[in-house]
């Protein structure tokens, strides 16, 4: 909900006026326990009131709550507070949060496409090797912990991932008369034999909103093509090679079936869902909880009853989605790095991680993986993240997001703008933000 | 200006009281002693960012100077970079046609909403106060998601209304999708949350005008237009001047309405104006020192704007 977006934004910039108003003196605090402490000293750091970002809905409720009490239970005179933030808008509210010694939360989850950007500038605490390896080592996510390192310094490590899988309609699909396609060619008949047998007009065969190019860009992936390519030291848009044009062409005609909104975003694509208005959905595991879920979804009707799920297929095999998830980090500004590390070190614990787990996100650790439910969408998402890619990893990435080049460049294909065009545009877009 | 004045457009004469030499006003310090408060929190508040931004506009300020490395002294480039760009020009001239039409609209509507005021009977002014009142005090955020809720491309009970009462073909119409369409809602949002002041401000203006003059030019033969441009228009010309100027002024920084639509839809490169830009240059992609840049520029055009705007209010000051 955008409103929720504004007042998390809101109450966030009143936390931070209030943490003005202390008038402690942090340094002084932080450094005693250093000079004071004996050598072999079980060195338990000095109680603290500790602030962790948290993003979106996708940590359930119990897991906070599991967090605080465990966290206040090892940590005797010390507490925990869990402050959510909305996606929307992170990157800003990171950008001027971080960088201050009052301000800054003492952990924050950052989105994994966005963590290189921040680490590179060097917003989060770097960790040591021992402690890496204390959290976790071979055993993290590879591509999350590349994500959050720089230098060769890990300082950001993996949360949890989360690809996205498609649930469908098993009632329309029978109507129709269409089984579940295992190629991406099948795939994008069947939306299209959807989106004719309704006579809805607000019917998406398969749900596909203009500003959508978290899933779009899949379908360039599958054709070989990029979003940007490595070209020695500098990055280039790749949206005008043969490659990605082909991918585009796929992005075509699935726009053309779609009767999401042409400058919509996927945000709370449960609300069409519910309302019958969607035949297949690419959406992130959780979604099915959200949909099942009395307040925010539609329980007991048939789009709650019949939904079946599977990975999004490719010409040959699952196609390369988007890898989704977040890493957490210790901010650089943090005062009080020690308490923090307890934090992170709590985090990733496997109690923690296994929660995650049966909350249908994959964990951070490799070995937890089998906590997972057995059940079909955990096997979606798990076939799903076995071939996901992750944004080009650019030092600047995060301004071709904030700059919402792709999402423009996305709704100007729905709304059937020249394809050649638009993507010369946008390569040359790209290539200014990410040099 | 006493009520029997004979109404005339011309300059009234500055005559009645003894101009004050240049030497005798030098001597008096009182009313610089008086200017110090006001100049000194604005000195506090202002200040500081101010002089912060002028030196970010001459360093490269990105991410990481904010998080704490060495910035680099870059001279004039920032400000090189954008004159140069035509985007930026682009946005320029798009935010002053944009700011001139919605101040432009505001005060016509707002104007006329005060004169209906002053026609129609207490209770229904009253009404129609208190609605005035709400829509002006609404906060922009909860109003914003309303507006966003009724041109919604699915949902909206705009499209609903075209469709089914009216017989168009507007279902799933997405109006934020063109830039012409996009500003148009804009400027139905704007207008909606700044007539109210207008409509007030004007109104508590007209009520000052004084009946005999408007009764003296009725019997001389002055029509209802007449009377209106010729003694009721100068009359409250400096509450319309001042009025229009906070419009202007209001309109070219214009942001949250814009940055709210821009969330919900349409193409973000085609709909920025000045104050998303800047927002996205500095907060959102993280070059601050560009963003510091754009600002300057943009204050200079802001004090270009409005300096004649302020030189004709001070005039109108004197002649009284």
């Amino acid at each position: 909900m955008r409103q929720a977006s504004f007042l998390a934004a809101g109450i966030a910039a009143a936390l931070v006026l209030a943490a003005c108003g202390g008038d402690e003196d942090p340094v002084a605090e932080s450094d005693e326990p250093d000079s004071t402490e004996a050598p072999g000293d079980d060195a338990a750091p000095e109680p603290a009131d500790l602030r962790l970002w948290v993003n979106g809905g996708d940590t359930p409720q119990e897991m906070r709550d599991w967090l605080i009490a465990t966290f206040e239970e090892q940590n005797p005179g010390s507490t925990l507070t869990i402050e959510e933030q909305s996606w929307e808008g992170l990157v800003e509210r990171l950008t001027t949060s971080l960088a201050s010694p009052t301000e800054t939360p003492d952990v924050v989850e950052v989105g994994n496409t966005q963590a290189p950007t921040f680490t590179n500038v060097g917003a989060f605490l770097p960790l040591t090797d021992d402690q890496v390896a204390e959290l976790g080592g071979s055993d993290l996510l590879p591509g999350f912990v590349e994500a959050g390192t720089a230098n060769g310094q890990v300082s950001a490590v993996p949360l949890y991932a989360g690809s996205k899988v498609v649930f469908y309609r098993t009632d329309l699909f029978e109507d129709a008369g269409v089984e579940v396609p295992s190629t991406l060619d099948e795939f994008v008949e069947v939306a299209e034999t959807l989106t004719e047998a309704s006579d809805d007009s607000n019917f998406s065969g398969f749900y596909f909103p203009g500003a959508d190019w978290r899933n779009a860009v899949a379908f360039i992936w599958d054709a070989g093509g990029d979003l940007a390519v490595q070209n020695g030291d500098t990055w280039e848009g790749a949206l005008s090679t043969p490659e990605s044009q082909a991918g585009l062409e796929v992005v075509q005609r699935l726009f053309a079936q779609s009767n999401a909104a042409k400058d919509g975003d996927e945000a709370e694509s449960w609300i069409p869902w519910c309302n019958d208005e969607i035949g297949m959905l690419s959406a992130p595991g959780w979604a099915y909880g959200v949909i099942q879920d009395p307040d925010a979804g539609c329980p007991d009707t048939p789009a709650a009853e019949n939904i079946g799920v599977f990975a999004l297929p490719g010409q040959d095999g699952p196609a390369p989605v988007l890898l989704g998830g977040s890493n957490v980090a210790i901010s650089a500004q943090s005062q009080h790095p020690e308490l923090a590390y307890e934090l992170l070190k709590l985090i990733l614990s496997e109690e923690f991680q296994a929660q995650y787990a049966q909350n249908g996100l994959t964990p951070a650790k490799i070995s937890l993986t089998s906590e997972m439910e057995d059940n079909e969408t955990n096997a979606a998402a798990i076939a799903a993240a076995a071939e996901a890619k992750l944004t080009p990893a650019a030092e600047n990435w995060a301004s071709v997001e904030g700059a919402r080049i792709l999402e423009d460049f996305f709704i100007g294909i729905a709304t059937g703008g020249d394809v050649v065009q638009l993507s010369a545009d946008a390569d040359a877009a790209i290539t200014e933000a990410l040099n | 200006m006493s009520a029997a004045t004979p109404v005339s457009t011309s300059a009234v004469p500055t005559g009645g009281r003894p101009p004050i030499t240049a030497a005798r006003r030098r001597r008096r310090p009182m009313p610089y002693l008086l200017l110090i408060p006001a100049t000194g929190f604005l000195v506090l508040a202002l200040g500081y960012p101010l002089i912060r931004q002028v030196v970010m506009s001459f360093q490269e300020y990105g991410l990481a100077q904010q998080f704490g490395q060495p910035a680099e002294w870059t001279g004039i480039d920032n400000f090189s970079r954008l004159l140069s760009d035509s985007y930026f020009w682009l946005i320029v001239a798009r935010s002053i046609l944009f700011c001139l039409v919605n101040a432009g609209l505001t005060m016509v509507g707002g104007i006329s909403l005060a004169l209906l005021m002053t026609r129609i009977s207490t209770p229904v002014r009253l009404v129609l106060q208190v609605a005035l009142l709400l829509a002006w005090a609404m906060p922009h955020l909860a109003s914003l998601t309303v507006w966003q809720w009724l041109f919604d491309t699915n949902y909206g009970v705009v499209n609903y209304a075209l469709t089914n009462w009216l017989g168009l073909d507007f279902d799933n119409h997405a109006w934020l999708i063109q830039p012409l369409s996009f500003y148009f809602v804009a400027t139905v949002v704007i207008c909606w949350m700044s007539v109210p002041f207008v409509a007030f401000a004007v109104y508590a203006a007209l009520t000052q005008v004084p009946g005999d003059v408007l009764e003296a030019g009725e019997i001389d033969g002055a029509n209802g237009w007449q009377r209106f441009r010729l003694i009721t228009v100068p009359l409250i010309k400096p509450v319309l001047l001042i009025v229009g100027l906070l419009q202007i002024i209001w309109d070219l920084k214009v942001f949250t309405q814009i940055f709210v639509l821009q969330d919900a839809g349409g193409i973000t490169r085609d709909t920025h104006l000045i104050g998303t830009y800047v927002y996205q240059l500095g907060i959102k992609e993280g070059n601050f020192g560009l963003a510091a840049a754009a600002s300057g520029i943009i204050l200079v055009l802001t004090v270009g704007v409005g300096f004649h705007y302020v030189r004709l209010l001070v005039r109108q000051e004197d002649e009284l």
